[in-house]
């Protein structure tokens, strides 16, 4: 009752706002002002840019409503990035979470020298996607990559890799899942080793298999962890453009030339601010659909909100 | 029977150790091969397949000498070092008080303001990329630090409060009971008590943040316009896409290059990368 009282006299109305008030202005306040300056701004700013037909040689754009999109949504191009940022997302996402999840389960195994190997598979993640695909493209390299050497030591063709549209898509999905499983893995592990040892033990005591363990307990318990890696997977395959730029630079044709990297196309090398800028809120658009049907599919909510 | 059954468990480990290594093969090769490839010359790239590993002092000498000092990458590294630095400390300086009233002080719209900061996490840089050069040449900052220093903390600002918001949950409310009954604002509160506590989560949010700006290249592209005030990774991306046919030789050094320096400092703080990376998916 006193500590109640101390509380009540101390949020005494200030001005109309009360101590904790002034503090939450202060603590968040510029937070929110950066962000709005440097994030809500840009975005607002982009939608003003995707209704003008501004080019980059022009200071003033004029204003053409909403001309880019209707534009947008009869040009070819634009549906065959939809098409490839499409089969990016489901494809990577798949790998990524099917992998990731078998690799969470085998380094539960804790073999000896598991902590490195893990500290190794860390790596790629924090590198520029960038040089990831400059790497991959010299290990690839169809006349001195090491990849295509070991594969004709095993006595197979030397495969297209880079060239041919069907595999170009096939090998960017890949190298995606070389530095991004890791990420699906080591979510899923803190999971696994969060886990009640009891509830796997009683099953397991209960005469239930190994696959039924991991079907009827297992899975499902893990399955937040799972779908909060492919949430995330699925938003960074998405927007992913670095990887392209350092691998393919959207070749071969338009083979491999997503959504994001259509944007960046029309936008710095056509210089086609407005149209980019309606390039990217088509995928601001989808994003938050997707995310929408995401979040509800999987029932997920942001961490605080619980 | 009991021989039979030592016999498989045997076969599964030894099984079980050949996937290790190979998924610490399939790892490290890659870096490994870029590694070789930056000590070989160009002819030798080309005709050594696979590399003969004969590491000769002055074509190594040549290559990094190419790179860092003809080619201006230590320039680079430094200009990346100081935009990375600055935008890093911005950030943590605001997002951290932010993090701190989303995890303790209720105020009204507090699940949609934390909401919107946290779908910031997932924005894509192209979409706002152009809207920022346009801005940074309204304000006269296009191809300085500041253009890139701007646009840099609003990246990585939801990406900390994000990180930081689950550090702070962490600390027991007694805590701050304790130092409010003792007469503590909540700026003491934060300043004397919880930062301390928290600072393993600075380091993972700060670490999060620096890797994404390290190599954040799309809105340098657009803001920097000058050779010499290119970061790390835009001096990179230029480098290898705009040479036709590619020089291997050049562009296996920019990748270590660009690479060490991330590789080192994860090195130093590496306990806090897993936290970083789960923050937010286990309860």
């Amino acid at each position: 009752m006193n500590i109640a009282s101390v509380a009540a006299r101390r949020s005494v109305v200030i001005g109309g706002l009360n101590h904790r008030g002034v503090a939450v202005l202060l603590l968040l306040g510029p937070c929110l002002l950066y962000l709005a300056a440097f994030a809500i701004y840009p975005l607002i700013y982009s939608l003003k840019l995707s209704l003008t037909d501004l080019q980059a040689a022009e200071a003033h754009g004029r204003w053409i409503g909403l001309r880019n999109y209707g534009d947008l949504l009869r040009d070819p191009f634009f549906w065959n990035a939809t098409r490839n940022s499409a089969i990016m997302v489901t494809a990577s996402v798949t790998i990524q979470v099917v992998l990731g999840v078998a690799m969470a389960l085998f380094f539960n195994l804790h073999l000896r020298g598991s902590a490195l190997v893990r500290g190794i598979l860390v790596l790629p993640m924090l590198i520029s996607p960038t040089i990831v695909g400059v790497m991959w493209r010299s290990l690839l390299n169809p006349d001195w990559g090491l990849v295509t050497w070991v594969i004709q030591q095993l006595g197979f063709d030397q495969p297209a890799w880079l060239t041919s549209v069907s595999t170009t898509m096939f090998i960017l999905v890949l190298i995606d899942s070389w530095q991004w499983t890791p990420f699906v893995f080591i979510i899923v592990y803190a999971r696994i080793q969060a886990l009640p040892h009891e509830v796997v033990e009683a099953a397991q005591i209960d005469g239930a298999s190994r696959y039924d363990v991991f079907r009827h307990v297992t899975l499902p318990l893990l399955m937040p962890a799972i779908a909060f890696a492919a949430v995330f997977r699925a938003v960074d395959a998405f927007r992913s453009f670095d990887l392209i730029f350092g691998l393919t630079y959207g070749s071969p044709g338009r083979g491999t030339v997503t959504l994001a990297f259509f944007a960046f196309q029309n936008g710095f090398h056509f210089q086609n601010y407005g149209y980019a800028a309606a390039v990217s809120y088509m995928m601001l658009i989808i994003l938050m659909i997707g995310m929408t049907v995401l979040l509800r599919y999987f029932g997920l909510r942001a961490r605080h909100a619980q | 029977m009991i021989g039979g059954h030592l016999m498989r468990r045997r076969a599964e480990r030894a099984v079980a150790y050949i996937v290790l290594a190979a998924l610490a093969i399939v790892g490290l090769a890659p870096f490994v091969y870029l590694a070789i490839l930056s000590t070989m010359s160009h002819i030798e790239i080309l005709t050594q397949v696979p590399p003969q590993l004969e590491f000769r002092w002055a074509t190594i000498v040549a290559n990094y000498h190419e790179v860092l000092i003809s080619r201006g990458l230590l320039r680079f590294v430094a200009n990346s070092a100081l935009v990375v630095g600055v935008s890093t400390l911005i950030a943590l300086a605001i997002g951290t008080p932010a993090a701190y009233a989303f995890s303790r002080l209720p105020f009204r719209g507090k699940d949609n303001i934390g909401n919107t900061i946290l779908s910031m996490r997932f924005m894509p840089p192209i979409a706002v990329a152009i809207p920022i050069f346009l801005m940074m040449k309204e304000i006269h900052l296009r191809d300085t630090y500041m253009g890139l220093i701007l646009p840099y903390c609003a990246f990585s600002l939801p990406l900390i409060v994000w990180i930081m918001i689950g550090f702070f949950d962490e600390v027991p409310r007694e805590i701050d009971d304790a130092a409010q009954v003792d007469g503590c604002t909540y700026f003491g509160l934060l300043w004397r008590v919880m930062l301390p506590i928290v600072r393993p989560g600075m380091v993972t949010s700060a670490l999060f943040g620096a890797i994404f700006v390290w190599n954040e290249f799309l809105v340098a592209l657009y803001v920097i316009d000058s050779g010499r005030m290119q970061t790390i990774s835009l001096g990179a991306a230029t480098l290898i896409s705009a040479e036709h046919p590619i020089d291997w030789t050049i562009s296996a050094t920019v990748g270590v290059v660009t690479v060490i320096p991330m590789l080192l400092f994860s090195l130093l703080v590496q306990r806090y990368i897993v936290r970083g990376l789960t923050a937010g998916a286990v309860k």
